[in-house]
């Protein structure tokens, strides 16, 4: 595309060429045969292997819940003054996850970001298997799991109400409204791209299910009328919720009285953070998927650069809030939040966590600067070993804040240190697998791309150009 | 479990009928005709009729649960509860009675009143008749009931340890009785227990007399017999010296700790403690002064505490001495200050007649001489010294004069009365080999134990709430051991064995404990009164005797002891063996309780420890180290006199250097699933000549090291103004410093938005509690007390190290150190810190942090104040737990109840169950928690309800409330300082209101606007400012706040 710049009506200097979110100038049918293809065809060996591991770490999820529900919460390392560890760590950190997807698919969309239109789907997925991996957590955390229906708000079981005041209340409205709205966003916008797959696959079973998953849809104009209706609208709840939750599962922490818990940065820490750790995670699923299913063509190395971008933003977010804690605790003369993040935090000396806190602040605060080298944006192996830091990172945060301050409160007489068990790891990895075993069957048998979005950046697209020739959110960024 | 109570309003002549189960019921001919007759309608043509089986069950449910059945059911109980047709009497379903009778103990006996309902004891109380205890209690008193219920304890007959029937028991001992009454008793011997009971006093009277050549043998580990040798060698008679606290202005201990594990503590604390309270800025205050090796609870009152090696508390009572009565040689005494031993001793002598000199019963004659001639010097006895007379005047040979006995073949056949000597005898007798010497052991034992190993014929002891006796109390007067239930397990009282071997027929009742009773001037008619109040009050005491003499005539020659002299040193350690503040000597260890109790200085659980300072540990390379919130203790090898022993070092602060604390009772090597593999034996270097300290000891590093499980990791309070404390004279001039070194005194003021639509305070009763922290001595009575009422569950040595213990009540234990904290807000260890205690327990706040979180509204807030704890509500989220700030929450990680605790994280896969004997001890009145829920103090609210109810059916109306302080709490009614007051805040007229007025009021981290309901008063400490280091003594955080305000408005 290196046409001369030709002006029309008022000179508007020289724009700088974009480059096409599409390589290689693909069709549309391309983009339709590559993506079913990739459910038509043979599965890769290395989806096999990889499908292997994942589900076979995926057992200790069931493994772990029967042995957590038969015998007790004690097989966690928790106790009475650190009553909530790994837990709700885990819960935190998945829930962060699954907000990077709603944020690319519903927030980006309404922005008209056109360029994450190629990953929305896979990042949709991605929320999708991270909330349901977070609510294990606070359903199973408890101790008493068979009675976790007393959070139903359904006042005829035993006249009593639930407590409104109670922000664990509030999650579980929060996450069930994400998940079922996530659920929906995601269903809803796969209809027309199921309907493809169903006009394409062979078999019969196949294009039964499909036809099923697909409900009818023929792609008449009405049917484009109303479902791009309903497909703003749903981005518009879905990009509320993605406030509205991490605010929520952050008053977790921020209404109670704890120090390092009572703070009010906490719902813009927990939003933040929620998207840094899930565009890291979305690195990692994306990097390999891109390299072993070949599409460079529609996931380029503008895409990843974008993500990149995204991601040092969040970090040095991060960074500002780390710094904005030390100030807060300074500025409050608070003389409990002055201890705990000024020593018990960060100390060598003096927390015993002060390991945690510097993995931490190193792992998504510092070491993602690096991305600022075009080299390192440029080099995906290197990107995708690289965001496991952030990922890690991550999870290191929201122990940091969970664990340390309660571990050490007010009176240091219950001061008590923390130690994880084999359980907490075994029922996080099982977690892990389960999230991955889930991505890996979505690769194999549902559309990967939103194909209809995706074709919507071809520049045949939108046939209306400005003064510039530059299509009106067409086929360039 | 019912039975005809043999009580003072229905005592009548009538033969009493005892049953103890079913099977022995059921025999009865009244079962019988109670199956026929009594039955519910229609039932009584059940035999031979076509009654279906479905219906005979439930009316055998009925009738059963009628017959006392149902009780052993505490959780979900299958609702068929029927009343009695024909009530036992007194008893009224739901209601429980209480019983006066008495704990024996070595040192004299412990006066009681315990609860019993539906026959069975379920909690245990000081007898508020006696003036000993006005219904105080301590520790061990209240976690007897566990050894009552202890399904590990004996239950069967042994002989060469098979079982054997009892009849088959008495039938060998009637073989063998008839033999020592042919020969005149020749190579017969007892050993027992000091229980001092006047009815056993009176059977060995009679045994002397059957057979004359027989020897009586008393062997206590933590009995010395110093203190009475020198009584007799200073007043020539033999006399008992009880001390009276109450009446002390200025007391000086030498390594005497009244207030914690010496025996005899329970009137001790609440006379000192009373002397602690201060009513106004202008109030007195006695003054305590105590120089000891280790940190005890009584140091941590002290005013002025001096570090000293117990071998070295000699020299100090001969400078004392010196002091007091010139012309006494005042020896050397190293590394200590001479000015703290002149003031003290211008002190005592200021004091006069009220001052006190007590000496730790363990240190040698010669010191207690010198305290007996201090007081005397004072003026003291008659006045703080109390003399008794002594009951026991029947010659008795020590252990070690049996052993030679058996050594030289003497003894052919011993009668082991209780106690447990092969396991705690002196190491160098060697015990268990030289009773494979006797040819017949009968040996009456509450355990299968390492005596019954070695012993012929074995018979379980009955505790002392299963069979009659009696017993000398504390303070001299005669107390009844009225039992509650008949033996569990067919145990036999050791007055019961005794009379047995006299050769009279076995007895159940009281008749031998009536007869001693008569012989000391009871009669028929005041013997009713006597089971009723549980005691006779003391008629006969001692006239006081002076000592005129000198001291060089008395043969006090304290500076010439050989060990006073001997330099300690790394290669050359003392070692100090201390009876345990939770196993005592080792007849608590298989007691959960007792076990799980956290220590009062070193809140250590489940295990002892060899007690070291920091300089000894630096000095001996050895460490005990934090490590992933555990600490571990080097584990050192101690030898002396050619024994030796390994035991895990922990560091104490506040002991003395190059001294070894020791606490014996730990290591058993036979014993119940509770004390099996706990701590190490420090009797396996106990020598018979030097039982209390010895030094000489050599320590070697093993390698090795031992994970403790200690219930409190940090030991400072950060300069947080937690417990507050001040001298006596600093309140004085400020009345209000406990505002003004609080929090709340720097936060702003509260400002809302949201205006409250206000609550009336007046209406209900409104529950407050405050805790004296002046009072509070640390001695765990309420914690025990509370797990007694409210049936918490133990959780075992590696649950506690995990930071699970369930503990409703905790004592906090804080060292504060005379060094100022850093900018940090981290001080240095202190070399010689002082401590405070503060008893934690739910705030019940007005305005919870946890009500708030609770998703399910499983907390809730009464209209009285009271934070509820709503147990089939509660998910377990433990969201309250993290929110608490006083992490004063439990959570039932485990199944405890339903879970043996050495299987916990096999789940369903372990066995599952209590031992029936454990249902028995729970209290009906309050729930037992499953796995998966929270738990906390709710202020007894079962004790608060019942005593609402029964005010409401006493007055006959509506309205109208009961005085303020008409209900005690668990922990209020055992505490024997009287430091926990509870009541109604809406009564201005009750003490706890009046106290919540004081200037000494403070709320705990009051700035967070949680509203506690439970309040503290400051503590005050009464340092004598000529001592050295006075003007540091209880000014910890007034300093810590003074120089922290620098820092906080740079």
């Amino acid at each position: 595309m290196n046409e001369e710049v030709t002006t029309f009506g008022p000179a508007r200097g020289n724009v700088m060429e974009r480059k096409p979110l599409i390589a290689n100038s693909r069709s549309a049918k391309w983009i339709t045969a590559h993506t079913v293809g990739l459910i038509e065809g043979k599965p890769l060996r290395i989806w096999w292997i990889l499908l292997t591991i994942s589900s076979a770490l995926a057992l200790f999820l069931p493994l772990e819940l029967t042995y957590l529900v038969s015998t007790g919460v004690g097989i966690w390392g928790s106790n009475n003054t650190v009553a909530w560890a790994w837990d709700i760590t885990n819960f935190v950190w998945w829930v962060g996850i699954a907000h990077a997807g709603t944020a690319i698919s519903a927030i980006f969309f309404l922005t008209r970001q056109k360029w994450t239109n190629a990953i929305n789907r896979i990042a949709e997925a991605m929320t999708i298997f991270a909330i349901g991996c977070a609510g294990v957590f606070p359903a199973f955390h408890v101790g008493r799991v068979w009675m976790v229906w007393f959070l139903n708000p359904a006042p005829y079981y035993n006249d009593i109400w639930q407590n409104f005041k109670s922000p664990l209340f509030w999650d579980v409205f929060a996450v069930t409204a994400y998940l079922t709205v996530s659920a929906l966003f995601w269903y809803y916008g796969m209809i027309p791209d199921l309907a493809s797959v169903r006009d394409k696959v062979s078999g019969k079973v196949r294009k039964i299910a499909y036809g099923i998953a697909a409900l009818g849809w023929r792609g008449s104009g009405r049917h484009w009328f109303y479902y791009e209706k309903g497909y703003v609208l749903l981005a518009g709840i879905c990009s509320a919720l993605v406030f509205s939750v991490c605010g929520i599962v952050s008053m977790d922490f921020a209404t109670s009285v704890i120090p390092g818990w009572h703070t009010t940065i906490f719902p813009m820490y927990f939003g933040v953070g929620a998207v840094y750790g899930g565009f890291a995670m979305l690195f990692i699923l994306i990097i390999p998927t891109r390299h072993f299913f070949k599409l460079h063509d529609l996931i380029t190395e503008k895409h990843i650069d974008n993500m990149c971008k995204v991601t040092i933003i969040m970090s040095l977010c991060i960074g500002y809030i780390y710094l904005m804690e030390y100030f807060t605790a300074y500025y409050s003369g608070n003389p409990y939040e002055w201890w705990l993040v000024f020593f018990n935090r960060s100390t060598p000396s003096g927390a015993p966590y002060w390991w945690c806190f510097w993995i931490m602040v190193s792992f998504n605060a510092i070491v993602p600067q690096i991305l600022w080298f075009k080299a390192v944006r440029r080099n995906t192996l290197f990107l995708f070993f690289l965001m496991f830091i952030p990922s890690i990172g991550m999870w290191y945060e929201r122990f940091v804040i969970i664990v340390t301050g309660i571990q050490r409160d007010y009176l240091p007489s219950s001061w008590h240190y923390f130690v994880p068990t084999i359980n907490d790891v075994l029922l996080y990895i099982g977690t892990i697998g389960f999230f991955f075993t889930a991505f890996l069957l979505f690769l194999r048998f549902l559309p990967i791309f939103n194909m209809v979005e995706v074709k919507n950046t071809l520049p045949e697209a939108n046939p209306h150009h400005d003064a510039n020739h530059e299509a009106k959110g067409g086929s360039h960024e | 479990m019912k039975r005809p109570i043999n009580s003072y309003e229905a005592a009548n002549g009538k033969p009493k009928v005892y049953w103890r189960g079913v099977e022995e019921y059921s025999k009865t001919a009244e079962f019988q005709q109670w199956l026929d007759r009594e039955f519910p309608q229609g039932a009584s043509e059940f035999w031979g009729d076509g009654v279906s089986r479905r219906s005979f069950v439930r009316l055998m449910g009925a009738s059963m649960a009628l017959a006392g059945l149902g009780m052993a059911s505490c959780r979900r109980p299958e609702a068929h509860l029927v009343p009695f047709t024909k009530t036992s009497e007194l008893q009224t379903t739901g209601l429980t009675l209480n019983f006066a009778t008495s704990m024996p103990r070595r040192r004299g006996g412990v006066p009681l009143l315990v609860t019993s309902y539906q026959g069975r004891p379920i909690k245990i109380e000081g007898n508020p008749l006696h003036p000993l205890s006005k219904g105080k209690s301590d520790t061990f008193a209240q976690a007897s009931l566990l050894n009552l219920y202890d399904p590990d304890r004996s239950w069967r007959f042994l002989h060469a340890n098979s079982e054997i029937s009892a009849d088959q028991f008495f039938k060998d001992l009637d073989t063998l009785t008839a033999g020592w009454a042919a020969n005149g008793g020749k190579g017969l011997a007892f050993l027992g227990g000091e229980v001092n009971s006047p009815t056993l006093n009176r059977l060995r009277a009679e045994l002397l007399k059957k057979f004359p050549q027989a020897t009586w043998t008393t062997y206590e580990p933590g009995l010395y017999n110093n203190e009475w040798q020198a009584a007799k060698n200073v007043f020539g008679q033999e006399v008992k010296i009880s001390p009276r606290y109450d009446k002390a202005e200025v007391i000086l201990s030498l390594d005497c700790d009244f207030l914690g594990s010496d025996d005899g503590t329970l009137a001790s604390i609440r006379d000192f403690t009373e002397g602690r309270k201060v009513e106004n800025p202008n109030g007195r205050m006695n003054r305590l002064y105590v120089v000891e090796s280790r940190y005890s609870n009584t140091g941590g009152m002290a005013d002025h505490r001096l570090r000293l090696p117990a071998s070295k508390i000699s020299l100090l009572a001969s400078a004392l001495l010196a002091e007091l009565k010139p012309g006494s040689l005042a020896p050397e005494l190293p590394g200590v200050d001479a000015k703290w031993i002149t003031e003290a001793a211008r002190d005592l002598a200021k004091a006069g007649k009220n001052a006190l000199v007590v000496v730790g019963a363990g240190q040698p004659a010669e010191v207690h001489q010198a305290a007996l001639m201090l007081n005397s010097a004072l003026g003291a006895i008659g006045n703080t010294v109390e003399l008794l007379p002594v009951e026991d005047k029947l010659p008795k040979l020590a252990i070690q004069e049996l052993a030679k006995s058996i050594g030289l073949g003497l003894v052919t056949d011993l009668v082991i009365l209780g106690g447990n000597p092969v396991y705690n005898a002196p190491a160098d007798l060697d015990f268990a080999s030289v009773l494979g010497k006797v040819k017949n052991i009968i040996r009456l034992g509450s355990h299968e134990d390492e005596t019954t190993a070695v012993s012929g014929w074995h018979a379980p002891l009955a505790e002392y709430l299963e069979a009659w006796g009696d017993t000398i109390l504390q303070d001299g007067s005669y107390g009844c051991v009225q039992p509650l239930i008949l033996p569990l397990h067919n145990g036999l009282s050791e007055i019961q064995l005794v009379a047995k071997i006299l050769g009279q027929p076995l007895i159940a009742g009281p008749e031998l404990v009536q007869e001693t009773f008569k012989q000391r001037g009871g009669t028929d008619a005041t013997w009713p009164q006597f089971v009723h109040d549980g005691f006779v009050p003391l008629t006969a005491t001692v006239p006081p005797i002076t000592i005129g003499a000198s001291p060089a005539s008395m043969g006090v020659s304290l500076a010439s002891l050989k060990a006073a002299n001997s330099e300690l040193g790394p290669n050359n350690l003392e070692l100090v063996f201390v009876p345990d503040s939770k196993v005592d000597d080792g007849r608590f260890s298989n007691n959960g309780w007792l076990q799980e109790l956290p220590d009062f200085m070193t809140k250590l659980t489940w295990d002892n420890a060899a007690l070291i300072s920091p300089l000894t540990a630096k000095s001996l390379g050895l460490d005990c180290k934090l490590h992933d919130g555990t600490y571990y203790g080097d584990v050192i090898k101690i030898t002396v006199d050619g024994r030796s022993v390994e035991a895990p070092v922990l560091i104490a602060l506040g002991q003395a250097d190059y001294t070894i604390t020791l606490p014996l009772g730990y290591g058993r090597k036979i014993s119940g699933k509770v004390g099996k593999d706990v701590g190490f034996s420090a009797y396996e270097i106990r020598s018979s000549l030097a039982p209390y300290v010895l030094t000489g000891a050599q320590v070697v590093k093993t390698g090795k090291t031992f994970p403790f499980s200690i219930t409190q990791e940090h030991w400072s309070m950060e300069g947080r103004d937690l417990v507050r404390e001040a001298p006596l004279a600093y309140y004085k001039e400020h009345p209000d410093f406990t505002r003004e070194v609080g929090e709340e005194a720097e936060a702003p003021p509260l400002e809302n938005f949201y205006k409250s639509p206000g609550f009336d305070f007046k209406k209900d009763y409104q529950w407050g509690m405050v805790i004296d922290l002046s009072s509070c001595v640390g001695c765990n009575a309420c914690v025990i007390s509370c797990q007694a009422e409210n049936n918490i569950p133990i959780v075992g040595k590696e649950q506690v190290r995990n930071g699970r213990e369930m503990h409703w009540m905790r004592v906090d234990r804080y060292y504060s150190g005379s060094q100022t904290q850093n900018e940090r807000g981290i001080e240095a260890i202190p070399n010689d810190p002082e401590v405070v205690m503060q008893p934690v327990t739910c705030m019940q706040c007005d305005n919870a942090p946890c009500e708030t979180v609770c998703p399910v509204n499983a907390t809730v807030h009464s209209e009285e104040g009271l934070n509820l704890m709503v147990y089939n509500r509660c998910i377990g989220t433990r969201y309250c737990a993290n929110n608490c700030p006083y992490k004063t929450r439990r959570f039932n990680f485990f199944d405890y109840n339903q879970r043996q605790l050495d299987k916990l994280y096999l789940g369903p896969l372990g066995p599952k169950g209590t031992a029936e004997t454990i249902k028995l001890s729970k209290n009906p009145d309050v729930t037992v928690r499953m796995r998966g829920v929270m738990e906390k103090c709710t202020f007894c609210i079962q004790r608060i309800e019942k005593a609402k109810i029964t005010w409401k059916i006493d007055t006959k109306r509506e309205g109208g409330k009961m005085p303020g302080d008409a209900i005690q709490t668990a922990c209020q009614q055992s505490c024997p300082a009287d430091a926990i007051v509870f009541g109604d805040i809406s009564d201005p007229n009750s003490r706890v209101s009046k106290l919540k007025k004081r200037e000494l009021n403070y709320q705990l981290l009051a700035a967070l606007n949680t509203q506690p309901r439970l309040s503290y008063l400051s503590r005050l400490r009464n340092p004598n400012p000529l001592m050295p280091g006075a003007e540091r003594v209880g000014m910890g955080l007034i300093n810590a706040k003074s120089h922290g305000e620098g820092a906080k408005h740079e």
